[in-house]
């Protein structure tokens, strides 16, 4: 697991082709609208029924932005209008009552995620408001491990406010950067300065943040190796415990954002994999271990220490410690994922508001998970976790012959074990070092839903 | 290979096997006909099978206090639990029912179903005529004797909790109990799933549910049990049944 991931541009250029990011099992494209109110009220009820029903994190979606950055692909509303945030925080609120009040009170909240959009256009008045209503909606007990995390824009805010936020209860940050060079934020209408981001950062520490977060991307327009090396050590001087290092997925088609995006400016595949390269790299020199999919942390960052015990989960916030918590998201788009069912809020603005105003829940999708899925499911996240699957374990669990149940994966696993991307033997299936880096295709093998032409979706590629 | 875990179900535990000359592998009362040499056949011709039915589904009723009282039935697959609704409009847990068991035994003496039967998964009975297998119990001893086994049993596991047992003692010996059933249907003994809901099993045992999750977690943190989501695996059998003992002796 500490190893650094070697990279073989030949088999990257190979294997590098669309696929799911598998933050989900199966994946939001295959929820259908048959999924309802009623289907999500029947979840709640069953997980609450559970003999240790799980702990609740909580995902709280702000949809606005300052202005757009175009290789953007999150739901999200640009304005400069901060009057809609009250009118969008009035619905918010009616949504936490009536989600909340679905769920048994001593069901404990141990995460909540502030996303977006922009979390901060709210003001901190306004950020404090949210949080309380949760704590009065939800319960809230004393634990030190409670995270509580705001994506932060260094751009439209200042030091000052993280202090502020500090006294709410936020101990996490995740600070968008995407790449310092100029030329590349120009290209991508996003200027942000070295010092506006490394003084968010100074402020995070200042007022004893657990931990900060900063995310790149690479494969942006007019990005280059050296100029995303430039990035990279700036980044690492600040020591971040976590980076999250995205690849860019160019769907303008799905994501209107992105058709300001010049695609003659986008780096070749070689380009992307020599920027990926830099980013390994120098990461690995800076001490900083490969989590898994797009995540490097400190060796004493919590993810880290998760991976290495085997606690490490995947959600739909990326990677987490807090293994198989209830995930209740409340804002226009969010994702909630209950029990064994996924349900997903409106996209759009008006549909949420009519939901909400009417007293009804605003799922407007989503799905009940199969026996199949949730054992492809708990396969898929180890995978993604851990890079290994017990194959005992998954026998065990399931009542299963792994080789008979999963013929089919395994025919589409050869190729994978013939390049050296997997090893198995009877008791495991390991990603090799190569293998952590194609973590989604080793995935792709298992999942029921990739090779259905019926259903029309399109995803990112793999690199 | 290992025994399934309940309420997964495999040739030994479905009772699909059974037909219009075979017993049902699951038959509450297959082993007592047979112990006098009466197969299905003669049942048949007694009138004293009526129908299998099902399947009901989680949330189903199979029948309703007040319903009138037609035939007994048994729990070929699934569970059922009973309960009543006291004068203050609250439900009182009267007993989960599990495969080989019987329900509606304590309507036999009344003309209607005294309490609620509702499936908590898939179920599927065996329903036959009380009267006449009553009858037919008249001429078969060990019949006789295998159906007052299950009235007592009935009315034993509604006194045990009577008594004055704390939380941990209750639950290890809920949780022994459900083993001891499963195992004797041909489940795995150690694996399950409660397919009732926690405020089922505290009603039933007058608790709290969330003192139940308590003393589950409690137990899981000391490597008695591990719970996941619905399925609970007993680790430690000596503890749970030290636990237990009481109330398992009383």
């Amino acid at each position: 697991m500490r190893t650094k991931p070697p990279l073989d541009a030949g088999l990257l250029r190979r294997y590098d082709r669309p696929g799911p990011r598998y933050t989900s099992y199966p994946t939001a494209p295959h929820f259908s609208p048959d999924f309802d109110e009623r289907a999500l009220r029947g979840a709640v009820i069953e997980s609450n029924g559970d003999p240790i029903p799980r702990l609740l994190s909580l995902y709280v979606h702000v949809p606005y932005c300052f202005s757009p950055c175009f290789y953007c692909g999150c739901n999200r509303i640009i304005t400069r209008d901060k009057a809609q945030a009250s009118t969008y925080l009035a619905r918010l609120y009616r949504e936490i009552a009536m989600t909340a009040a679905m769920f048994d009170r001593d069901r404990e909240v141990v995460q909540i995620h502030f996303g977006g959009g922009t979390p901060h256009f709210l003001s901190p008045v306004q950020l404090r408001e949210v949080v309380d209503t949760l704590r009065h909606h939800f319960h809230f007990a004393n634990r030190c491990d409670r995270e509580l995390l705001i994506e932060l824009d260094p751009r439209s805010m200042s030091p000052s406010d993280v202090a502020e936020y500090a006294t709410i209860g936020f101990n996490r940050a995740s600070l968008g950067v995407q790449d310092f060079d100029p030329v590349v934020q120009a290209a991508v209408n996003r200027l942000q300065t070295v010092e506006e981001t490394l003084a968010i950062i100074e402020a995070c520490r200042r007022y004893h943040f657990r931990s900060v977060n900063v995310d790149l991307i690479y494969g942006l327009p007019m990005q280059t190796p050296e100029g995303f090396a430039k990035t990279l050590d700036t980044v690492i001087a600040a020591r971040p415990d976590r980076l999250a290092i995205y690849s860019y997925a160019h769907l303008p088609e799905f994501f209107k954002p992105q058709q300001k995006i010049d695609a003659t400016q986008l780096p070749t595949p070689d380009c992307k994999i020599a920027l990926l390269q830099v980013a390994i790299d120098k990461l690995s020199a800076a001490g900083y271990l490969y989590v898994g999919m797009d995540h490097f942390a400190l060796p004493d960052d919590d993810l880290a220490l998760a991976q290495a015990n085997g606690t490490l989960h995947r959600n739909f916030m990326g990677y987490t410690t807090h293994a198989d918590s209830d995930l209740i998201g409340v804002g226009v788009s969010a994702i909630s994922h209950i029990g064994a069912t996924f349900s997903q809020n409106p996209r759009d603005l008006p549909t949420w508001q009519t939901a909400i105003d009417e007293g009804r829940l605003p799922v407007i999708r989503g799905m009940q998970m199969s026996d199949d899925d949730q054992l492809r499911a708990d396969l898929i996240q180890h995978l993604m976790c851990q890079a290994e699957v017990s194959v005992l374990a998954i026998e065990r669990r399931y009542g299963i012959n792994f080789a008979t149940y999963f013929r089919d994966a395994l025919v589409r696993l050869q190729p994978l074990l013939d390049d050296g991307l997997v090893r198995m033997d009877a008791d495991c299936i390991r990603a090799t070092a190569q293998g952590r880096l194609l973590l989604r295709n080793i995935a792709m093998c298992f999942d029921r839903y990739f090779d259905n032409p019926g259903v029309p979706v399109k995803f990112s590629r793999a690199i | 290979m290992s025994r399934p875990v309940f309420p997964l179900a495999d040739a030994r535990t479905v009772a699909d096997d059974g037909d219009s000359l075979h017993f049902c592998s699951t038959c509450a009362f297959s082993q007592a006909c047979l112990a006098h040499g009466m197969d299905k056949r003669e049942l048949l011709d007694l009138h004293v099978l009526v129908e299998h039915v099902g399947p009901f589904h989680a949330g189903e009723h199979v029948f309703r206090k007040g319903d009138r009282f037609e035939a007994i039935a048994a729990v070929r697959a699934g569970a059922i639990k009973t309960y009543v609704v006291d004068r203050d409009g609250r439900e009182r847990v009267v007993g989960f029912h599990l495969p080989g068991e019987v329900i509606g035994l304590d309507a036999i003496d009344g003309e209607h179903y005294p309490c609620n039967a509702v499936a908590l998964d898939t179920v599927w009975l065996c329903r036959f005529s009380f009267t006449r297998m009553a009858a037919l119990a008249s001429r078969l001893p060990e019949l006789q004797n295998h159906l007052f086994r299950l009235l007592s049993r009935d009315i034993g596991a509604a006194t045990r909790l009577a008594g004055d047992w704390s939380a941990d003692q209750r639950i290890a010996a809920f949780l022994l109990g459900l083993s001891q059933r499963l195992a004797s249907r041909g489940f795995s003994p150690r694996r399950f799933q409660l397919t009732m809901a926690r405020t089922d099993i505290g009603n039933y045992l007058r608790l709290a549910p969330e003192t139940v999750s308590r003393v589950l977690k409690r137990f899981q943190d000391d490597n008695l049990i591990v719970v996941d989501r619905r399925e609970v695996e007993l680790v430690d059998f000596d503890r749970l049944e030290e636990l237990a003992a009481p109330i398992l002796r009383s």
